[in-house]
């Protein structure tokens, strides 16, 4: 079996360890004897999303995010056509802001995708500290780091977890990230996938299951030092539950 | 009435700075500073307004401190009287403390030169209290982006910093497209310096760039080469946009048994330095100086008894081992280190620790932007990693398939590893590790040399 990544404008949208999550997939199918493919996009490149089994979208700064915007225009259809036929992408910070209708800044608007029927507005303070989620589909709370400006209000569309520790989406929703079919957008860095290994396995299972068919079941690595270090943001930082 | 204050405020401080010592309690570098300025806002402006000469202020992500020690060796090797402020103490309380302290007893200073490092978004306070004569830049790579935002939110602050001091000259690093699109913003004057010649190895050229994106017309910039991070020869075929040639650059540099020789201002130089970054900070310091004449005649020789191995990269002798201990605070950072680390041939053991503290940066994310695939080959026989995320850093290395453990306690890893291991430790540390691990490994240096007698 083998997995194609296609890692969307890796020159424009770098930031914060998004590397780690492409490392974490890479190494979780390594090890159980699945090939892997890394397809990096720069800007101005030609993308085939059909090839794609896996997209990941990172973060930039708003200057980079308007740049990115003029060439994700010209790939919007196949985008969207590859997210509705269950297409598994993995958007962070700015990717997931860049999947709804547009981020308005202090000073203009950015048009997004518009993939998803969600919106980001600046504010000044910006959201910065350790964050903490859970999701009831997974066993263990949810770890990471958040960093924006954009607050991004995500309608009725399902969130990726509810905050125990943190702010979240709008800092007062009480709710963080997105999901959509097999799609997360979420304000995570940490890297999210290295330290949430259960998230991880649960997108490559996604792709598995869509390109091969039939019932899927990954094997069980050594994750002792994963929850290990889970465990530990989760016990410093959220005590009280 | 303003000179009473000024001396009550100069005293308290001094008494503060005696009491911490007393007390043992920290160093004592930025709170003198807090309380001279809750007495008299403007201490910093009169004190500068006594150094006899010229102020020179470093900023920039990467090598403030080694750069500052230039200035300051150099200078002094010229028969000038600088004023420093100590490694890392690069706010404002910590610079107003380095100008009180050295004070004399009547109050007053007698220096001929101010070298100060400035911390990036400290500078936008710093530079016009200061009203440098000159301005360094080393260069700006993320760092810090819990603090920071993001790398443009630096650049804006540096670009700010500058343009409020527009007579100060601006001594840039135009490899560093970052650092020569902001200084086009600025009114100063500018004068660039810059290596020509392709000498970082692929272990230190970092992969993680910052966007390489022309700040003028948005196309995509060219490069002929990268020498580190974004640093290289660039051009932009939108708008002609260019790398300049620099004013200042080191020549025919050549690496030799570990040290690097160059040219600089037509001099052969036979440099202390083990690594390459340290040729730019040289250099930075020699563009200044020249910027200001105050080159001295014999620099050459300045240059050559510089000990480029600050408190930041010292080396003990811990049960017959050498300890060598390193900072690194951010990926491109780390990335010189490990360059460092895989070209010593020698089989070695390695610690490293990572906190999370405010000073460090809450986010270690970061750590996933430095390449450590180049350890595997490093003949590293046992690595530990220690400190508040040290989870982290362990499960970095899992991500790498390099074999590591993680400990509690620096004492115990080093007594360990020097009594049992290869006898070549490097001990990496990020910012807050690095006060205490320098203070435990000369404690246990000293230790052995109070048995030996």
């Amino acid at each position: 079996m083998k997995l194609t990544i296609g890692h969307l404008y890796p020159d424009l949208l770098n930031l914060y360890g998004d590397r780690g999550n492409i490392q974490c997939f890479i190494k979780r199918l390594q090890w159980r004897g699945i090939d892997v493919d890394i397809v990096s996009c720069p800007s101005g490149s030609r993308i085939d999303f059909e090839r794609f089994d896996i997209v990941l979208l990172g973060g930039g700064s708003d200057r980079e995010q308007e740049l990115v915007c003029q060439y994700l225009k010209k790939v919007r259809k196949d985008f969207k056509d590859y997210v509705e036929e269950d297409g598994v992408v993995l958007a962070v910070c700015g990717g997931y802001q860049l999947l709804g209708n547009y981020y308005k800044t202090s000073s203009k608007t950015i048009e997004g995708l518009g993939i998803l029927d969600i919106y980001t507005e600046w504010s000044k303070k910006r959201l910065v500290q350790n964050i903490i989620l859970k999701n009831p589909f997974f066993l263990n709370p949810i770890v990471g780091f958040e960093n924006h400006g954009g607050r991004t209000y995500i309608g009725n569309y399902t969130p990726f977890g509810k905050v125990l520790f943190g702010l979240g989406n709008t800092g007062k929703s009480g709710y963080e990230g997105v999901t959509y079919k097999n799609i997360i957008g979420t304000y995570l860095h940490g890297p999210l996938l290295p330290k949430n290994p259960e998230i991880c396995d649960y997108l490559l299972q996604k792709a598995l299951t869509r390109k091969y068919g039939g019932n899927i079941r990954l094997t069980a690595l050594p994750d002792s030092l994963e929850h290990t270090a889970n465990t530990y943001i989760v016990k410093r930082f959220a005590r009280s539950f | 009435m303003k000179n009473l204050r000024i001396k009550l405020a100069i005293y308290c401080a001094k008494a503060v700075s005696v009491f911490i010592q007393k007390l043992k309690k920290g160093n004592g570098l930025t709170l003198p500073g807090y309380v001279a300025r809750l007495i008299e806002p403007h201490i910093l402006s009169i004190l500068a307004g006594m150094v006899r000469e010229k102020i020179i202020v470093t900023t920039g992500t990467n090598g403030k401190t080694t750069t500052n020690s230039i200035l300051c060796h150099m200078l002094k090797s010229d028969g000038k009287a600088v004023l420093i402020n100590e490694t890392g103490a690069n706010m404002v309380n910590g610079i107003v403390s380095a100008f009180v302290l050295a004070t004399g007893r009547h109050g007053f200073l007698d220096v001929d030169y101010a070298c100060i490092e400035a911390d990036e978004a400290a500078s936008v306070h710093i530079l016009p209290l200061l009203n440098p004569h000159c301005v360094i830049l080393t260069n700006i790579f993320r760092d810090q982006l819990d603090r920071f935002g993001e790398t443009d939110s630096i650049c804006n602050m540096i670009q700010k910093a500058v343009s409020a001091v527009p007579a100060a000259k601006l001594i840039l690093n135009c490899d560093d497209v970052l650092s020569y699109s902001l200084a086009s913003k600025c009114p100063n004057p500018v004068i660039t310096y810059g290596i020509s010649q392709q000498i970082f190895d692929g272990a230190s050229r970092s992969e993680t760039r910052e966007s390489i994106f022309c700040r003028f017309c948005g196309k995509k910039l060219e490069f002929s080469f990268f020498h580190y991070g974004q640093l290289g020869i660039y051009h932009c075929r939108g708008c002609g946009f260019s790398r300049p040639t620099p004013d200042y650059t080191a020549e025919n540099i050549t690496h030799y048994d570990g040290l690097y020789s160059f040219y600089i201002n037509g001099s052969y130089i036979h440099s202390n330095a083990h690594t390459a970054y340290n040729i730019y900070n040289t250099l930075s310091a020699c563009a200044a100086l020249c910027s200001l004449n105050a080159l001295g005649t014999d620099f050459k020789s300045a240059i050559e008894s510089f000990d480029y191995g600050n408190r930041r990269e010292n080396t003990f002798m811990i049960n017959d081992a050498s300890v060598q201990l390193h900072l690194a605070k951010n990926p491109i950072g780390f990335q010189q280190k490990i360059s460092l680390i895989v070209n010593d041939s020698r089989p070695k053991d390695l610690i490293i620790l990572i906190n999370d503290t405010a000073l460090d940066g809450k986010d270690i994310s970061w750590l996933w932007d430095v390449d450590f695939q180049y350890l595997l080959k490093a003949k590293i026989v046992t690595l530990l990693t220690i400190g508040s995320r040290r989870y982290d850093m362990e499960l970095r290395l899992k991500y790498e398939d390099i074999p590591c453990n993680s400990a509690s306690d620096m004492r115990s890893a080093i007594e360990r590893l020097t009594i049992s291991g290869t006898k070549n430790l490097y001990i990496i540390v990020n910012y807050s590790g690095l006060y205490q691990t320098n203070a435990l490994l000369e404690e246990l240096q000293s230790q052995e040399k109070g048995g030996l007698t």
